[in-house]
C-alpha cells in the first residue's frame, strides 16, 4: 500500500487529504478489488472503488457460444453460486422459447439452488469472521461446506463450475442415495447454526464492532437499486422467491429476515437467518419430490424465436438478471447481465462517508461482493 | 447425533501421549526438588574448585554464564513448545490437524524447521527506513523479557536473582519493551507502519496500568515485593472441619482474589499484543503492523519476544494467583510448568476464539472499565485488611 | 446501576459460551484427509481429465461443435484406396489448457454403449510445458 499526502488548495488552506490505496492485492478485499481512499486523519471523506481487475470480456464472448455453451460461461460469474448463474440463464431462454420445465425438474432446480445459498452464505460468514478478527468461524464454515461440495461433486461432478442446470431441466436426475446424504447434511447443519450463534453473532466483541457501523438507510437503498440481503437488511422486505416467484418457489413456506436498522450487524444476521430458512427450503422439497421426468423435450440445436427476454431471480447476493436479445440463430445476439455485486457495491462511495478507517475492512465485507460477478 | 469415531492413529496418539506422561512423572518424581540437586551438584563443583584453587570470583562467575544459558535454553525450547502447540491446539480446535510432518509424530520438528527457515532468509532492511533503528528494535524488544526470566521463580529455590523488588523489577522490564515496538514501526519508513508502531504503543502502555493494579491487593496480603515470598504466602490448605478444601492461592480469595485475576488476566493478554487485542500485527487490518517490513532472524526475533512474554505472563499469573510450586506429590518446579502451561492455553483458548477489538473500544475498555475496577479491587482488599 | 452490572453480566456470559463452544471441538476427530498418504473417492459423475476411445470414435464432429472453448479437433481417416471418408479418425487432439471440464463433449458423443470421449477420475495430473497440454490420439495407419 502506497500512501501520498495531497495537498489541495481550497478555503481551509491548512487541511491536507491523506490517499490509501487499498490496494488489489490485499487479504480483505475479496477478490481483486482496488478502492482508493480520502482521509482527513482518522475518518474517511470519501471513496472510489477501481474495479476491472477481474474482466473477461463474457458478455462479449456469448456472441460466439450457442446457448447451451453459455452455461459453462455464466458459472463463471458469480463463482461461489454457480447454480443460480446457470439457473437465471435458463430462465431466459426458457421464457423465449416457452419451454416448461417439470415438476421434477423444477424442485430438483430448487433444491440445488437453495443449497448453494447456504454454501455461499457460510463463505461470507467464515470471511466476514476473518476480517473482524476471529479465525475460527472460517474453518466451521468450510468445514460444511465441504460436505454441501461433496454432494454437488455426486450430482454433477465439479465443487464450483457445476453445469447442472440445464436449459430444459437438469443435467441428469440424482443418483441413487443423494436424498439420504442431503438429509443427513440438514441434520448435521442445524446444530451448527446454534454453535454459530453463540461464536459470532451474539459475540459481545462482534457486536462491538458492527452494531451502527456503516449504517444504510431504506431509501439510499432503493434509489441505489441495492438488493438482496443488503436491501432486506436496511428494513426493505424485498426478496424475488416471494414477490415474482420462479421455478415453483411458490409451493414454498419460508420467511423472508428483514432486518431493523441497515447496520452491518443487520446485513450478516439476514444472511444467518436466510441461511436457516433454506434449510427449510430444502427439507420441504426433499419431502414433496414429485416422481416423473425431470427434462423437458428440448431440440438438438436450440434455436429460439427472434425476440428479448428478462430473466431474474434471486441469487445469493441479489437479484441477479439477464436480458437476453436472439436472432433467432443458434447464437444469441446480445447479453446483458445485470450482476447484483456491482450495483451493491456502488454503496461503498455512499456508507463510507464519516466512517473510520478501523471500520472500512467491516463495511465492505457485509456488503459480500464477488468480483467474478462485478467484473464479468 | 453424528459420533466421533476415532481412528488408528488417533488412538495411538493418545497413547503416546499417556506413555509420554507416565514416563515424564517417573522421571520427575525421580528428579525431586530441582534446587537441592542443584545445590548438590554444585557443592561438588566448589569443593572441586576450591581444591585446584581457582578464585571464587570466577567460580560465582561461571554459575552466572551458567544461570544465564539455562535461561536462554529454556526460553528457546519453551517457546519452539509453545508455537508447535499453539498450531496443534488452533487446528484440533479447527477440526483439522496442524503440522504432521515434520519429524514424525505430529510435526514435533515443525519449529525448529520454521526457525532455521527464517534464519536462511535474507536480511532487508528498507530504503527509507534508518538502518540502525531497524537493526536495533528487535534487541530491544527482545531483551528485558530475557532479562525478566531472571526474577521469575521456577519453584522453590529456582530463581536465579531473588531480588527484594522482584515484582517491580519485572514490571519495570516489561515496559521497555514499548521503546522496541516504537522503534520498530520508526524504522520501517512507512508512514503506515509508524502509525501501526504508536497505537501498538499507546495500547501497550495504557495496558501497563491495570496490570500493576491488579496486583497490589495480592502485595498488600503479602507484605512484601519479592516473588519467592508470594510464592510461598500460597502454600498449604484451608480446612473445613480438619478436610482440606481449598488450597491457599489468591485466585481462590473471595471476590478480590477472582477480579485480581481477571484483570491482570486481560491486561497481559493485551500487554503482548495477542488478539482480541492485536491490532498491531493484524494481517487483516488496514493499517500496515509494526513489523511488516521485518524478515528473516529480525521477524524471528520479534516473534521469540512475544511468546516468550506470553510465558512470561504465564508465570506471574502463576506465581501471583495460582500458588506457583505448591502441589502435593510432584516437585514444585513440574507444578509450576504445569501450571504456567495451562495458562498459556488459556491465551491460545483466546486467540483462537474471539475477535478482534477496535482500537478506540480497546483504550476504553482500559480506561473506562479495567483501571476503575482495579481501584475498586485495591479500596476493596484495604478494607478486607482492615478486618 | 443495575444495568450496567446485568451487561457486564451478560458479557461474560457470552463470551464464556463462545469459548465453551471452541473448546467443544477440541476433543472431536478432524475432519480432514491427509492428502499424499489418504485421498478421498471420487464420486461415480467425476469430471477429471478427458479420455479418448480411438477405435470407436465415427468422427461426427459433434463434440468438436459442442465444446465452448473449442480445445478439440480432429481429422477423419481417408481410405487409401478409394479416397473416401470413412466413419473412423485419424487423429484426435485435446488441448487441455483449454479444456473446461464440463463434459458437453461427452453429452454429445453419440457413440453407444461407452462413448468415445469421456471423463476419467483423474486428478492428479501436471505439466512441466505448454507443449505438454496437447494430448493427440493417435490411430496406426495413415500417417503420411
Amino acid at each position: 500500500m502506497t500512501t501520498e499526502i495531497i495537498r489541495l488548495p481550497g478555503q481551509d488552506l491548512s487541511s491536507e487529504e491523506m490517499i490509501l490505496n487499498l490496494g488489489p492485492q490485499h487479504p480483505s478485499t475479496h477478490g481483486v478489488l482496488r478502492v482508493v481512499l480520502r482521509m482527513d486523519g482518522e475518518v474517511i471523506t470519501g471513496s472510489e472503488p477501481d474495479i476491472g481487475y477481474l474482466h473477461r470480456g463474457t458478455e462479449k464472448l456469448s456472441e460466439n457460444r450457442t446457448y447451451p455453451q453459455m452455461l459453462v460461461i455464466s458459472d463463471r460469474w458469480d463463482y461461489l453460486s454457480a447454480m443460480s448463474n446457470n439457473l437465471v440463464w435458463c430462465l431466459a431462454v426458457e421464457k423465449l422459447m416457452q419451454l416448461e420445465v417439470p415438476q421434477r425438474g423444477q424442485t430438483l432446480r430448487i433444491i440445488m439452488v437453495e443449497l448453494n445459498r447456504i454454501a455461499s452464505h457460510l463463505v461470507f460468514f467464515g470471511t466476514y469472521g476473518i476480517d473482524i478478527g476471529a479465525y475460527t468461524p472460517f474453518l466451521y464454515a468450510f468445514r460444511e461446506r465441504e460436505k454441501i461440495l461433496d454432494l454437488f461433486e455426486e450430482v454433477s461432478g465439479a465443487r464450483l463450475t457445476y453445469n447442472y442446470i440445464r436449459i430444459g431441466g437438469v443435467m441428469a436426475d440424482l443418483p441413487q442415495d443423494w436424498v439420504g446424504k442431503c438429509r443427513s447434511f440438514l441434520e448435521w447443519i442445524k446444530p451448527r447454526f446454534v454453535e454459530y450463534d453463540i461464536l459470532l453473532t451474539e459475540n459481545p466483541i462482534f457486536k462491538d464492532r458492527t452494531v451502527g457501523v456503516g449504517i444504510l438507510t431504506k431509501e439510499k437503498a432503493l434509489s441505489y437499486g441495492v438488493t438482496g440481503p443488503n436491501l432486506r437488511g436496511s428494513g426493505v422486505s424485498f426478496d424475488m422467491r416471494k414477490d415474482e416467484p420462479y421455478s415453483g418457489y411458490d409451493k414454498f413456506q419460508f420467511e423472508v429476515p428483514v432486518g431493523k436498522n441497515g447496520d452491518c450487524w443487520d446485513r450478516y444476521w439476514v444472511r444467518i437467518q436466510e441461511m436457516k430458512e433454506s434449510v427449510k427450503i430444502i427439507e420441504q422439497a426433499l419431502d414433496h419430490l414429485p416422481e416423473g421426468e425431470c427434462n423437458a423435450k428440448v431440440p438438438r440445436l436450440i434455436r429460439p424465436p427472434k425476440g428479448e427476454a428478462y430473466a431474474h431471480l434471486e441469487a445469493p447476493r441479489g437479484m441477479l438478471g439477464i436480458y437476453l436479445i436472439s436472432d433467432g440463430t443458434e447464437k444469441p445476439y446480445r447479453v446483458h447481465v445485470r450482476p447484483p455485486s456491482f450495483i451493491n457495491l456502488a454503496i461503498l462511495q455512499e456508507i463510507l462517508v464519516g466512517m473510520k478507517v478501523a471500520d472500512v475492512i467491516a463495511i465492505l465485507g457485509s456488503i459480500d461482493i464477488v468480483l467474478g460477478e462485478v467484473d464479468r | 447425533m453424528i459420533l466421533p469415531v476415532f481412528t488408528q492413529s488417533q488412538k495411538r496418539s493418545v497413547g503416546v501421549l499417556v506413555a509420554m506422561g507416565a514416563i515424564g512423572s517417573t522421571i520427575a518424581l525421580l528428579i525431586g526438588e530441582l534446587n537441592q540437586r542443584i545445590f548438590q551438584v554444585w557443592g561438588f563443583v566448589s569443593e572441586f574448585a576450591s581444591k585446584i584453587s581457582i578464585p571464587s570470583f570466577m567460580l560465582s562467575f561461571v554459575s552466572m554464564v551458567l544461570q544465564c544459558s539455562v535461561l536462554i535454553g529454556f526460553i528457546s525450547v519453551s517457546v519452539m513448545f509453545m508455537v508447535w502447540w499453539e498450531r496443534k491446539i488452533s487446528a484440533h480446535m479447527q477440526s483439522r490437524l496442524g503440522p504432521m510432518y515434520t519429524g514424525g509424530w505430529h510435526g514435533w520438528a515443525q519449529t525448529i524447521a520454521d526457525a532455521i527457515k527464517l534464519l536462511l532468509k535474507e536480511d532487508i532492511i528498507p530504503a527509507a527506513a534508518n538502518p540502525w533503528v531497524h537493526r536495533l528494535a528487535p534487541v530491544l524488544a527482545f531483551v528485558p523479557c530475557f532479562l525478566c526470566y531472571a526474577a521469575l521463580p521456577f519453584g522453590e529455590g529456582l530463581i536465579s536473582a531473588d531480588l527484594d523488588i522482584g515484582i517491580l523489577y519485572i514490571f519495570a522490564l516489561s515496559g521497555l519493551s514499548v521503546l522496541g515496538i516504537v522503534m520498530a514501526g520508526w524504522g520501517s519508513g512507512n508512514k503506515y507502519s509508524l502509525l501501526g508502531g504508536l497505537r501498538a504503543a499507546a495500547q501497550s502502555v495504557s495496558y501497563e496500568i491495570p496490570r500493576v493494579l491488579s496486583v497490589v491487593p495480592i502485595i498488600m496480603f503479602v507484605g512484601s515485593l519479592k516473588l519467592t515470598q508470594i510464592a510461598q504466602a500460597q502454600t498449604g490448605f484451608w480446612h473445613v472441619g480438619g478436610i482440606p478444601v481449598l488450597p491457599r492461592w489468591f485466585i481462590f480469595y473471595p471476590v478480590i482474589g477472582q477480579l485480581a485475576f481477571i484483570i491482570f488476566l486481560i491486561a497481559s493478554v493485551a500487554e503482548t499484543n495477542r488478539t482480541p487485542f492485536d491490532i498491531a500485527e493484524a494481517e487483516s487490518e488496514l493499517v500496515a503492523g509494526f513489523h511488516t517490513e521485518y524478515s528473516g532472524m529480525k521477524f524471528s526475533f520479534f516473534f521469540l519476544a512475544e511468546y516468550a512474554y506470553v510465558f512470561l505472563s504465564s508465570g506471574m499469573t502463576t506465581t501471583l494467583f495460582l500458588g506457583g510450586g505448591s502441589g502435593p506429590l510432584f516437585p514444585s518446579w513440574v507444578w509450576f510448568l504445569l501450571k504456567s502451561f495451562a495458562v498459556v492455553f488459556l491465551f491460545l483458548w483466546f486467540r483462537w476464539t474471539f475477535p478482534r477489538l477496535r482500537v478506540d473500544r480497546l483504550m476504553e475498555f482500559t480506561w473506562k472499565f479495567l483501571i476503575p475496577w482495579s481501584f475498586f479491587n485495591i479500596l476493596a482488599a484495604g478494607f478486607m485488611g482492615l478486618m | 446501576m443495575i444495568l450496567y452490572f446485568s451487561n457486564i453480566y451478560n458479557v461474560a456470559k457470552a463470551l464464556l459460551q463462545g469459548m465453551g463452544v471452541t473448546f467443544s471441538w477440541l476433543f472431536k476427530p478432524a475432519m480432514t484427509v491427509q492428502y499424499p498418504d489418504e485421498k478421498l473417492k471420487t464420486p461415480e459423475r467425476f469430471r477429471g481429465a478427458l479420455t479418448f476411445d480411438k477405435e470407436s470414435c465415427t468422427a461426427c464432429l459433434l463434440c468438436i461443435k459442442a465444446c465452448p472453448t473449442a480445445c478439440i479437433s480432429l481429422e477423419p481417416a481417408v481410405d487409401p484406396t478409394t479416397k473416401k471418408r470413412l466413419a473412423k479418425v485419424s487423429w484426435y487432439q485435446i488441448d487441455f489448457g483449454k479444456c473446461n471440464y464440463c463434459r458437453l463433449c461427452e453429452e454429445a458423443c453419440p457413440t453407444k454403449p461407452i462413448k468415445s470421449v469421456r471423463h476419467t477420475h483423474e486428478y492428479e495430473w501436471g505439466m512441466k510445458q505448454r507443449s505438454d497440454m496437447f494430448v493427440k490420439w493417435i490411430r496406426e495407419e495413415t500417417l503420411k
